[in-house]
């Protein structure tokens, strides 16, 4: 392999890392604050994806299609928080048993409305070249992705941070009774915090439909990544996320070429070694 | 208590009574669907071993099934005589249940969840990509089951057969000091850490005890079928499992068998007059957690409780 393969290579592996920090983020920041593992975030993604496709098809404009797909993800966000999760806020298995048959009903209804075929996006005009990086010319769309992905973690970075929509949240996140007794409609903060992980998981479903395919099945596909995403980097941190997107999209980047048939293991094994040394994750918390 | 035993017993007896009549007043589409809902019900009952025991709720069982159906289904196609067979199927099943046990053994509540959630995803996806091994999407055919239950009546009876002692084994082992242990360490790891048991020890024997009967249900649904491929151990398998012991009842003995039925009926049956059957399923899930927290079984154990006790108050339960 030379060093203009190994380049290209991990390039793919960065900008795959880039959608599933477009996706884990949301996954993990509804986790940090709520506790809840939400395990119909693939399905979002699935669903705004859809959507986005569908919003692409009649309008043909693709800063359209990600907005629609990002709002249809947040309503179906919002409906299920509002009217299913919050009958058992606090109960860690009831919330996630919920989420798995959200998702059973999400995916069938996806596939009800859309088919069972591969659906695409064709990438605009305007992000369909290449842009030439030394030796190795690299599709434009990937690098905007890319990006994206990177500005999408500052400014979640510097919300949670530097705002007092922030302050607000970590306040709910270290100690809700306190917060709650200081005036913060801490139930609203989690209602708004969850609809915001939704939306982020269609906008990704959006931007997917332009680098992979949607199709039935996808939906637990790219769930499994965001779960080894969030379990490598830490449950509940945003900083977890970003390093472990990166590091697994470039393994399984890495390993689709050297290791085709073991490709999914690869993916895993990163996995498997930090929970041996550290069960809580690179930047987790440690949980009791 | 002497009438309820005689009611319990005289309820075995009617129970095993119409399992051995099935085949003959049954048309033989029927008695396969209760093959499946047997075989069904054993996969679930591994995930009750867990989770109603121990409190571990495991989304990749279907991977644990995965091992000892692909085993079979291998070493069939191999031209390994049955008992060859079967030491793979088990050596397999071993050896995931191990990995998985290994993982998971410092974990509990949603990371244990997560985790085997992920390592079910993982199983099939090997069994996606491994072609070479396991013929990928195409799967594998040209499994046939072992001579004397090559009929689909001797399958259906052996299948119930074998659940049937799986039932009693599970029932036993809930009863025993192990199964005691187990619930200790749902109701507070601490504690059972001061009185002196290794957490990681016990979750780790239990993962490879429910692994071993998970890897039998993979066993018979590869003869059940005599194909093996992906899709039958792929993430909606571990669900529906998980599904078949929450509106089933958590816990409960018989749960996993009554989740079963009204999977398998769900998705089989219902699946002819209605084709959105996942949507009804995600549907009833929903329901039971929102509303019938135990199930149905558990539900049911309740109120026969509730209404036992009304006559005699002041007797504890």
């Amino acid at each position: 392999m030379s060093l203009d393969e190994v380049a290209l290579q991990a390039l793919n592996g960065l900008s795959f890392g880039a959608l599933l920090f477009l996706l884990a983020s949301g996954f993990t920041l509804v986790f940090g604050l709520m506790q809840i593992v939400n395990l119909a975030h693939g399905a979002f993604y699935l669903a705004g994806g859809y959507v986005g496709v569908a919003a692409f098809g009649a309008s043909g404009s693709f800063p359209v299609a990600v907005a629609a797909g990002a709002a249809a993800a947040a309503a179906i966000g919002l409906a299920s928080e509002r009217l299913l999760l919050r009958r058992v806020r606090g109960q860690e298995l009831p919330e996630v048993l919920l989420t798995v048959g959200i998702a059973l009903v999400l995916a069938d209804a996806c596939l009800a409305l859309f088919g069972g075929n591969p659906r695409a996006i064709p990438i605009p005009d305007t992000l369909a070249g290449g842009v030439q990086l030394g030796a190795v010319t690299y599709p434009t769309y990937r690098l905007v992705v890319l990006s994206l992905a990177v500005g999408v973690g500052v400014l979640l970075y510097l919300v949670q941070h530097r705002t007092r929509l922030g302050a607000l949240i970590r306040a709910g996140v270290d100690d809700r009774e306190v917060a709650e007794s200081l005036g913060i409609d801490v139930p609203r903060v989690f209602t708004a915090m969850f609809v915001f992980g939704s939306a982020l998981a269609g906008l990704a479903g959006v931007v997917a439909a332009g680098l992979l395919t949607l199709r039935p099945g996808a939906d637990t596909d790219i769930l499994l990544f965001a779960l080894v995403v969030v379990v490598v980097g830490g449950l509940g941190s945003l900083q977890g996320a970003a390093v472990g997107s990166a590091l697994i999209g470039l393994v399984d980047a890495f390993a689709k070429v050297w290791v085709p048939e073991l490709s999914t293991f690869a993916v895993f094994a990163p996995m498997a070694v930090v929970l041996m040394f550290r069960p809580s994750g690179l930047f987790g918390r440690s949980r009791p | 208590m002497i009438t309820v035993r005689l009611a319990k017993a005289a309820a075995a007896a009617v129970a095993v009574a119409a399992v051995v009549a099935a085949p003959y007043v049954l048309p033989s589409y029927v008695v396969s669907l209760l093959t499946l809902g047997f075989i069904a019900a054993l996969l679930a009952g591994s995930v009750n071993l867990l989770a109603g025991q121990a409190g571990l709720v495991s989304l990749g069982h279907a991977g644990l099934a995965a091992a000892g159906a692909y085993g079979v289904a291998w070493a069939t196609v191999q031209g390994l005589p049955l008992p060859a067979t079967l030491g793979v199927a088990g050596a397999l099943t071993l050896a995931v249940s191990v990995l998985y046990a290994l993982t998971t053994m410092r974990t509990s509540g949603i990371v244990f969840l997560m985790i085997t959630l992920a390592l079910g995803i993982t199983v099939f996806g090997l069994a996606v990509k491994l072609s070479s091994v396991t013929g990928g999407q195409n799967g594998l055919t040209g499994i046939r089951r072992p001579e004397p239950i090559g009929e689909w009546w001797q399958f259906y009876f052996f299948t119930a057969a074998v659940y049937g002692v799986c039932l009693l084994a599970m029932a036993a082992m809930a009863r025993s000091p192990f199964g005691l242990t187990l619930r200790g360490v749902r109701e507070s790891q601490s504690r059972m850490i001061s009185l002196g048991y290794s957490v990681r020890a016990v979750k780790f024997t239990a993962m490879v005890v429910s692994g071993g009967f998970a890897g039998l249900a993979g066993v018979l649904l590869a003869w059940n079928s005599e194909f093996m491929s992906p899709s039958a151990v792929s993430f909606p398998r571990s669900a529906l499992a998980v599904v078949m012991v929450i509106v089933g009842g958590t816990g409960t003995l018989l749960g996993p068998l009554v989740g079963a039925a009204i999977v398998v009926a769900t998705e089989y049956w219902l699946s002819s007059y209605l084709e959105r059957w996942p949507t009804v399923l995600g549907v009833a899930l929903i329901l039971v957690v929102l509303f019938a927290p135990r199930g149905i079984v558990g539900g049911l154990e309740g109120l026969a409780g509730t209404l036992a006790q009304r006559p005699r108050r002041k007797e504890k339960s």
